[in-house]
């Protein structure tokens, strides 16, 4: 039914179209107007309907981590739609590890291919992107010509204009939330652990029955803020704002030593006695299901209820939020600065930021993936779209979800300063 | 016709050059591009001087000796193991039919990829897979599996177990295909036939009259496993440890990492791997010449029994053990990729659904299109530059000289880590567009010297008197090469043809790089959902890695048949 819904959009009659457009053009005016920035140097003063005249009919190539089938279904359909609309042929370059699509438009820039690079458009966040931005590497102020980015009411809601705490310039375009959130096997343990406190004590109770991945990996570095921001609660405001600054030296002594003592406590009783940590976080999902571990953490919930369904977790797999906080944060999608396709990948994105495209990847059975537009920009019949379908497995439903506290990202210095300092502490078994 | 016959032998005459020129720019250019940034030379990061601080950056890595040692041990060790496993079956079977079947068995698993080897064997030894499920919890009161540190064990010893059942293989086919050759085989057991009958043990015997003599061809395929071994990723990044991991996966690692001033390590890294490989080889290298020192001695003593009959039922264990362990391992790949829910300690699944054959199948078209696609390319590449080089060989009369057999080898003895990320920045120099025919020819740097050691010693072996009737006849060299070499050589260049692809299908670090993530083939693919979270996809992605190169022999070993069967027709009717 609500499928049906969409497939009108892409039918959409002429006149429509240049209404579309010309409303586009007024937003994207006024969003120029909004941010103040001059529009990007190869785009010049084009409107939106210039982009979309020259982005039509050519290919995309999208480079996104492939490690979720889910996800790769939802960019399949995807395709399918910006075949439709735009008759652009939108080919996902599947990525083992983001940075991998870093190293190449940093090699094209050292080759000096500045207008015929490869990747037209990355899906990224945080470190990766402020690696890139410190390099240059992205195409700068174009998010507002988007006439859809107005949808995510970015007056109001900085986070779709700050990455890790770091102003988007206009580099990049927010795609979607996502906060961590804990999934366990009820046959292995009956009261998972609600806090951090309680975790330690839980792991004493199950050894071997929990760990969490090798940094660099992003949810271990996630795991590890959410506990730095945690251990350190109790300090006063003036430190736990250092979080949010780039790390120092000092700021590191006054913080993170709470972080190692939780850590030297805890590992004796993670899985493998904290001898071997996994170099992906996609592992921990496969050894709920060969029974090796109890008790696991993911950022993106959908995939619990949705690996049930295709037998890789116990069918008493079971999710909640942890009551001492969540820690959250938005994903997002930028144009590499030397991109063959800038303008149709503009179009890729404006589609993503659409409705109806948010509303599908918003739904547990396909993507699970929370929406950034405000709800306050949609229609009435809009917001109905948002609307959670009838759940499937009861791990879809996920505890404390209404009571645990949005923790903020700390800034993307940590990440690289957590994972740098845990390797040298734990990197190399003695 | 008549331009062939033309432009036949000029284009004869140039293929050794353009041969060697595929192989050797890019091995030597990857290097010069992997060395200008080990100096610290990289335009892309506004660093154009000179400098050792990669190498110093290298030196203060937590744990750099471990990895180092990590690497030059497993190979060592898996290498040495796998020698001495060939060597023992051949000494043990030497005169027994088993060799033939042993040799049968083997076969196919020369051709299975690394990674989906690693992946097999990881179902097989994790404390949840399925020797633990077999033993428990009858025998070993587990109800839930034990928390042992085994894969991924700090001493590499799954590594080892992993690269060794790969290795053994291809040394025994390579050993059994110097036997094979009439005037050494011929030889070597008639000298066995009189050693048995002055009263040695059959096991002796092999050891003091056929091993000297075959060591010699058996030389260049160790170097080239353990070149191989020393600096391969699949295999150790799939089973290994990762505190530290082995220098190669952390190269690798390295240059994808997010923070892009790391590559100057990385380069630096592969500087290092180059050495620890030639380190490793030298290592080899002394253990030979003191096993001569020590045995030389030993080979004119007299004796004649050296516990032949031990070592008789050693080998049957050790031999035993490695079936069971490569037939367990697909059997557990093939319950995993129809497995639904199953819970440990149960041996089989509780239900058997074709849904993640579905699934795959569904994401593997493109993948798979892509894997056929660049093998069938670099296949044919390969198989014409080696074809018109052995001609060119015979027009001037003479064999390769040494230097040329060196450089066929190059790409396999220089770890490829090391010149593969100076390739792709060399190839972005010249082009960045065409990805396809960047991985098609980095392809080519591996398929081209097995396919040309495959079919060099048959084309060499052809009896010339046809080619000379045939001249005397008045029949061009072109014609002579078409109607009559090609031809009587159907067999072995299909089955060249066969070992071609599946050297193609099974590279992992080539494809991903030169394709720079764009081309996925299945191999990638595996690798990439190796470490991820679905056992089930990953299984089945390792069966579709086996499946395809045995498609491939099957062709191999059917299609010359019919050929031969429609031209004999046409000659018949003609």
């Amino acid at each position: 039914m609500r499928f049906a819904k969409w497939m009108l959009f892409s039918k959409t009659p002429k006149p429509i179209v240049h209404i579309i457009a010309t409303t586009a053009l007024i937003i994207s005016v006024c969003a120029s107007l909004w941010t103040g920035e001059a529009d990007a140097k190869t785009t010049g003063s084009a409107t939106w309907s210039d982009i979309e005249a020259r982005g039509i009919n050519q290919d995309v190539y999208f480079h996104a981590w492939g490690g979720d089938p889910q996800i790769n279904r939802y960019i399949q359909w995807v395709a399918k739609q910006v075949k439709q609309q735009y008759q652009i042929n939108l080919h996902h370059v599947k990525l083992t590890d983001t940075s991998e699509a870093v190293s190449r438009v940093l090699a094209e820039k050292s080759a000096g291919n500045n207008t015929q690079g490869q990747v037209d458009l990355v899906w990224i966040n945080g470190e990766n992107f402020a690696a890139m931005a410190k390099h240059q590497l992205l195409a700068p102020n174009w998010v507002a010509q988007l006439p859809n980015f107005s949808l995510t009411d970015p007056d109001n809601n900085p986070a779709m204009t700050r990455d890790f705490g770091v102003p988007t310039q206009g580099m990049e375009a927010p795609w979607g939330k996502a906060a961590l959130t804990f999934y366990y096997d009820t046959l292995a343990t009956q009261s998972p652990p609600q806090t951090l406190q309680q975790l330690s004590e839980w792991v004493k109770q199950h050894p071997g029955r929990f760990t969490y991945p090798k940094p660099p990996d992003f949810l271990a570095t996630s795991f590890l803020k959410y506990a730095l921001i945690v251990l350190n609660n109790a300090q006063p405001e003036a430190i736990k704002n250092r979080l949010y600054q780039p790390a120092t030296a000092q700021s590191q002594a006054l913080l993170l030593p709470v972080l190692w003592q939780y850590l030297d406590e805890l590992h004796p009783y993670l899985w493998r006695k904290g001898r071997h940590f996994m170099s992906s976080g996609m592992e921990l999902r496969r050894l709920i299901g060969d029974g090796e571990l109890a008790l696991a953490f993911t950022f993106s919930a959908a995939e619990i209820p949705a690996a049930v369904a295709r037998f890789e977790l116990p069918d008493s797999s079971r999710s909640y939020r942890m009551q001492d906080g969540s820690l959250s944060n938005v994903h997002f999608i930028a144009i590499p600065y030397n991109a063959a396709h800038a303008n149709s990948a503009k179009l890729l994105v404006n589609f993503l930021l659409s409705p109806q495209a948010q509303a599908k990847k918003q739904q547990p059975s396909v993507w699970g993936d929370i929406s950034v537009l405000a709800t306050s920009k949609l229609t009435a019949e809009q917001q109905v779209w948002f609307n959670p379908s009838a759940q499937s497995h009861p791990s879809a439903t996920i505890a404390n979800q209404a009571i645990s506290p949005a923790l903020s990202e700390p800034d993307p210095s940590w990440s690289k300063v957590i994972a740098k300092l845990w390797l040298q502490r734990y990197g190399v078994m003695q | 016709m008549s331009t062939v016959a033309r432009l036949f032998n000029p284009i004869v005459r140039i293929s050794p050059f353009i041969m060697m020129a595929l192989l050797v720019i890019p091995v030597m250019g990857g290097l010069i591009g992997v060395m200008l940034p080990a100096f610290g030379w990289i335009p892309a990061l506004d660093q154009t001087s000179l400098s050792l601080n990669g190498f110093s950056q290298l030196w203060q890595t937590p744990g750099i000796g471990h990895m180092a040692l990590l690497g030059i041990g497993t190979s060592f060790v898996s290498t040495f193991l796998a020698f001495l496993i060939t060597i023992l079956i051949l000494a043990s079977y030497f005169t027994s039919p088993w060799l033939g079947y042993i040799q049968r068995l083997l076969g196919p698993i020369l051709v299975i990829p690394h990674a989906a080897a690693a992946i097999a064997i990881g179902f097989l030894i994790t404390p949840s897979g399925m020797i633990s499920r077999l033993v428990s919890p009858w025998l070993s009161g587990w109800n839930a599996p034990p928390d042992w540190l085994y894969p991924h064990d700090a001493m590499g010893l799954s590594i080892i177990l992993g690269l060794t059942l790969k290795e053994l293989p291809f040394l025994l086919l390579m050993a059994l295909g110097a036997l094979a050759q009439p005037d050494l085989g011929q030889t070597l057991r008639a000298q066995h036939k009189v050693a048995l009958s002055l009263g040695y043990c059959p096991i002796t015997a092999f050891f003091k009259v056929v091993l000297p003599s075959l060591y010699p061809h058996l030389r260049l395929p160790i170097f080239a496993v353990m070149a191989y071994a020393s600096a391969s990723v699949e295999i150790p990044l799939i089973l290994g440890p990762n505190n530290p991991p082995t220098l190669a996966v952390a190269i690798m690692q390295w240059f994808h990492d997010v923070d892009l001033s790391l590559r100057i390590k990385a380069s630096a890294g592969a500087i290092l791997q180059i050495q620890l490989t030639l380190f490793v080889l030298a290592c080899w290298w002394l253990l030979e010449g003191l096993v001569c020192q020590f045995a030389k001695s030993m080979l004119t003593n007299g004796r004649r029994d050296y516990g032949g009959a031990i070592i008789q039922k050693i080998t049957h264990v050790i031999t035993a053990l490695m079936m069971a362990i490569i037939g367990l391992a697909l059997v557990g790949m093939l319950l995993w990729s129809f497995a639904g829910f199953w819970h440990f300690p149960d041996a089989l699944p509780q239900q058997v659904v074709m849904l993640h054959w579905q699934t795959a199948l569904q994401q593997m078209h493109t993948p798979l299109i892509d894997t056929v696609l660049i093998a069938l390319c670099a296949t044919a590449l390969a198989i014409s530059l080696t074809l018109l080089t052995l001609e060119a060989e015979q027009h001037s009369g003479k064999s390769l000289s040494l230097l040329g057999s060196v450089l066929i080898y190059l790409p396999l003895l220089i770890p490829s880590i090391a010149f593969l990320f100076g390739l792709v920045w060399l190839l972005e120099q010249v082009n960045s567009q065409h990805t396809f025919i960047n991985v098609v020819l980095a392809h080519l740097l591996f398929v081209l010297p097995y396919v040309f050691l495959s079919l060099a010693s048959s084309y060499r072996r052809l009896d010339p008197r046809f080619s000379i009737v045939a001249a005397s006849l008045g029949a061009t060299k072109a014609k002579i090469f078409f109607r009559i070499k090609l031809p009587m050589l159907i067999g072995p260049i299909f089955i060249a043809c066969a070992l071609g692809l599946a050297i193609s299908f099974s590279q992992y670090l080539p494809t991903l790089l030169t394709g720079g993530g764009r081309i996925n083939t299945i191999t990638t693919e595996a690798v990439a959902l190796a470490n991820g979270g679905s056992r089930r996809i990953s299984a089945v992605y390792a069966l579709m890695q086996m499946i395809l190169p045995a498609l491939g022999f099957l062709l191999a070993w059917l299609l010359p048949k019919m050929i031969t069967k429609m031209l004999s027709k046409r000659h018949q009717q003609g």
